[in-house]
């Protein structure tokens, strides 16, 4: 049997195919710019951040009451973490890098407060930072030990005029040069020179698009609370972590321990809303596809029935069993094909109306084929069953009344 | 005739268990999903005070840099929070009928005995005001006065729960505590007051909790509190003090006034404005003329308090009802033609096509009541792991009466419309020519 006869008999009964086909091409708008939506949220999640996330410690403490000093309590602690075995190392930091919460500044090359500044992220630590963090110099070094101040919140004295930065913040300050050994100016029109680049290293706020923007002061930070950040071996983080809650707490009563946290998990939060986003999706589009998969084979197992006797005359009149199968096979892939050319229409128009009102990107073309492979495929393995069945009607079953 | 017909749907929908199973499965997951979003969204759109949302204002006055606005992609907005130096002219100058400067700090709870624990507490630092403006309900006492305001004594208001940790729940006003040091005086204790979205604080975040207490404002120079929320700052300036940071140019103290009338807002407006110019003759406030009053839904908008994720995802899930809807009208249509012997019986004994039509619509608002409960069922479900996935606070996202009503009647009222065609294909089934071929 040809196309033609088929097309013919669909056209007899337009409505209920017709509504197969709209139905695949909603779905396929829907599966095609939420997967999209999904594998952005996955690639953004799984970014390189150019830190050891998964071996970090951050711990928040805070003193109390009008003798505690501050100073001595920070040199206290982290000399009592630095003593702990497995512990690589250990820092105090002004701000935690992916936590969510930072402090950010404005750069430039010449001290001109006219000319517009570089966005970035400003963190302040010691000589151990880097190594806290598990973070690589590209190029230059890092803080020498007699370059560390201690930083208070209420004191004039600042920290020595050097500086880290990433190769993002480099990049956007001296794109056509080395930034290695280069000025730049802070919004105070002080100077500082670049003498250390960092690789990669990721900012406070993950939704933040200039999250590589990170430039790093020499200074040991003892505001009213601070913020230990503390590496160990591969594989002992979780053991350690409630044993430097322990030690701290035993060393100073004067102190709260705030929050004793994985970087990871404080990472993870900042992403919850990507993370949860995908998560829903998925689940959306799993039940979308299961759902029109079980429609397509309920309703051709039902034609199937209702039409026995036609399969049976078709058989008694010399149709083969393969021709019975491509018969339901072809009818389902003209219905499969038509949902899908009017679902490309869709998915681009969601994707349009996605980009357009949310600011989401835009759609990759190349989601369209794959996903119109993908619906042949299953809309295949969907039919193939009921198919099979109709096969089975013995040629008998025309000669018979109902 | 309506019992005879639910009793004639409910057999028919035996007759054919898996087709009345997708049917009823397919209205299940559209409601379901469709009703998460849309919970979600009213939850993030909802009016937080409806009593009052047209009569409370947030300020904006745009004390930026000369050189640059403060958002670069949207020129036209003043910084969305104040320094502290204008809040405080604003308080002193007291032109609406309520006021409160506020901002987020935290304090240490320090052991009255010895065997106890310290902790940090996060706290709401505001004008007495506060309470009265925003309709805080209380459990034991109430907010402070004014006076105490004026006075800066250290009295301190707590939530239920910081009050259940603190004293057992038990009525603790009159009860003092200590943190930084001083001894604070409990004036009340308020109970279980969260407005979706935590509208008076969009800054540091609309869902996050209510803070565990509050203290007045004017505690924050004596005892120096820091803020915890954001700041932003443009000038340089040597800050070395605390007091120098107080009279900085740093934007971090929110305000909020309470306007009777759309003329009081006016009013304000040029008082606002009149502030403003007697700043610039004294050097400050260099950029044009810039000052605001939004109110409470405004002021969620200013924040795009709704994310663009929960919008895609209610505009996604009602396409997913679509394909529901479809697939229901396509089942309903095979449904029916197997049905068409059964109809040809029933014309030709007499019943005319109203009847046949009625029987039809019944069959489908049962089989989308149905949809309905178990669609319920699963938004529940949904819900508990939207909280659970964005750890929201507890009680943020739940379904009230009129999300289940609603989510019934779209059950209903999408099944019917699914219906409707092919209700009208199976009445068009002559008496009896199904009846010939027998």
């Amino acid at each position: 049997m040809g196309i033609g006869p088929m097309l013919s008999a669909l056209m007899r009964n337009k409505t209920g195919p017709a509504l197969v086909a709209l139905q695949i091409a909603v779905t396929l708008a829907i599966v095609i710019n939420s997967l999209f939506i999904i594998l952005q949220r996955v690639e953004k999640m799984n970014r390189d951040t150019g830190i050891d996330v998964n071996n970090v410690i951050i711990t928040y403490v805070r003193g109390f009451g009008d003798d505690f000093d501050t100073i001595a309590s920070i040199n206290n602690d982290l000399d009592l973490i630095r003593n702990i075995p497995g512990v690589v190392a250990t820092t105090v930091s002004n701000h935690v890098p992916l936590s969510g919460s930072g402090s950010g500044t404005g750069l430039r090359t010449v001290p001109d407060e006219t000319i517009e500044a570089v966005s970035t992220a400003r963190y302040r630590w010691t000589e151990d930072g880097l190594d806290a963090l598990g973070i690589t110099l590209t190029s230059g070094r890092n803080f020498y030990p007699e370059e560390i101040n201690d930083i208070l919140p209420e004191s004039s004295e600042g920290s020595q005029p050097f500086v880290l930065v990433t190769q993002d913040l480099a990049d956007s300050l001296f794109p056509e040069e080395d930034a290695l050994g280069k000025t730049v100016y802070w919004g105070s029109m002080d100077p500082a020179t670049i003498i250390g680049i960092i690789g990669r290293m990721h900012g406070s706020w993950v939704n933040w698009d200039k999250l590589g923007n990170v430039v790093i002061q020499p200074g040991k930070p003892a505001y009213t609370s601070n913020k230990y950040i503390t590496r160990v071996e591969p594989g002992l983080r979780d053991e350690l972590m409630p044993i430097i809650e322990q030690k701290l707490g035993e060393s100073n009563r004067r102190r709260v321990i705030n929050s004793n946290r994985s970087l990871e998990e404080l990472a993870d939060r900042s992403y919850r809303r990507d993370r949860g986003m995908a998560i829903i999706l998925s689940i959306v589009i799993t039940l979308l596809i299961g759902l029109t998969a079980l429609v397509v084979v309920g309703l051709s197992s039902f034609h199937v029935t209702q039409r026995r006797k036609q399969i049976g005359t078709r058989r008694a009149l010399g149709a083969k069993r393969i021709d019975i199968i491509k018969q339901f096979m072809l009818e389902n892939w003209i219905i499969t094909t038509a949902g899908a050319a009017l679902g490309v229409v869709l998915t681009i128009g969601v994707a349009y109306w996605l980009e357009v009102s949310f600011e989401l990107e835009r759609l990759d073309w190349r989601f369209l084929p794959a996903g119109i492979v993908t619906l042949w495929v299953l809309s295949s393995l969907a039919v193939f069953e009921p198919a099979r069945r109709a096969a089975a009607v013995p040629p008998a079953v025309a000669t018979r009344s109902v | 005739m309506f019992k005879y017909n639910v009793k004639l749907a409910l057999k028919s929908m035996r007759r054919n268990v898996i087709l009345t199973a997708l049917m009823v499965a397919a209205i299940a997951v559209g409601i379901g999903i469709s009703m998460t979003t849309m919970t979600m969204y009213y939850m993030m759109n909802g009016n937080p005070i409806p009593a009052k949302s047209d009569v409370l204002f947030a300020i904006t006055l745009d004390s930026w840099n000369p050189i640059r606005p403060f958002d670069d992609d949207r020129p036209e907005r003043a910084p969305h929070q104040l320094t502290y130096h204008d809040a405080e002219r604003l308080l002193a100058l007291g032109e609406g009928k309520r006021q409160t400067a506020m901002f987020e700090s935290s304090l240490i709870i320090e052991p009255v005995d010895e065997g106890e624990m310290p902790f940090e507490t996060g706290a709401r630092v505001a004008t007495a005001d506060f309470f009265s403006m925003f309709n805080v309900p209380f459990i034991y006492g109430s907010g402070w006065d004014r006076a105490t305001d004026a006075a800066a004594e250290p009295v301190v208001v707590l939530t239920r729960q910081l009050n259940e940790r603190l004293f057992g729940g038990r009525d603790s006003v009159g009860e003092r505590l200590i943190m930084q040091g001083t001894y604070f005086q409990v004036a009340g204790v308020i109970d279980t007051w969260e407005p979706t979205p935590r509208f008076f604080d969009p800054i540091n975040g609309g869902f996050h909790e209510i803070n565990e207490m509050f203290i007045p404002y004017s505690l924050a120079l004596s005892l120096e509190l820091q803020s915890t929320g954001s700041d932003w700052g443009w000038k340089n300036e040597d800050i070395t003090s605390f007091e120098q940071w107080l009279n900085s140019e740093s934007s971090w103290v929110q305000y909020f006034v309470e306007l009777e009338t759309p003329r009081d807002r006016d009013a304000y407006v040029s008082h606002l404005d009149a502030y403003v110019g007697e700043q610039k003759r004294l050097g400050r406030f260099e950029r044009p003329m810039n000052n605001n009053v939004y109110d409470v839904m405004e002021w969620m908008e200013y924040h795009e308090v709704v994310s663009n994720d929960s919008k895609v995802l209610v505009g996604l899930s009602f396409l997913f009802l679509t394909v529901c809807l479809l697939s229901t009208i396509a089942l309903l249509l095979t449904k029916f033609i197997g049905k068409t012997s059964e109809t040809s019986l029933r014309r030709a004994l007499g019943a005319s096509r109203k009847v046949i039509f009625n029987q039809q619509i019944v069959e489908v608002s049962v089989i989308g009541f149905a949809g309905g409960l178990v669609g319920l069922l699963l938004a529940g479900l949904g819900l508990k792991g939207i909280q659970y996935l964005y750890e929201a606070p507890n009680g943020l996202v739940t379904l009230d009466w009129v999300m289940v009503s609603s989510a019934i009647g779209l059950a209903i009222a999408s099944s019917m419309i699914a219906g409707l065609y092919p209700a009208w294909r199976v009445c068009k089934i002559p008496p009896a020519a199904q009846l010939k071929t027998q």
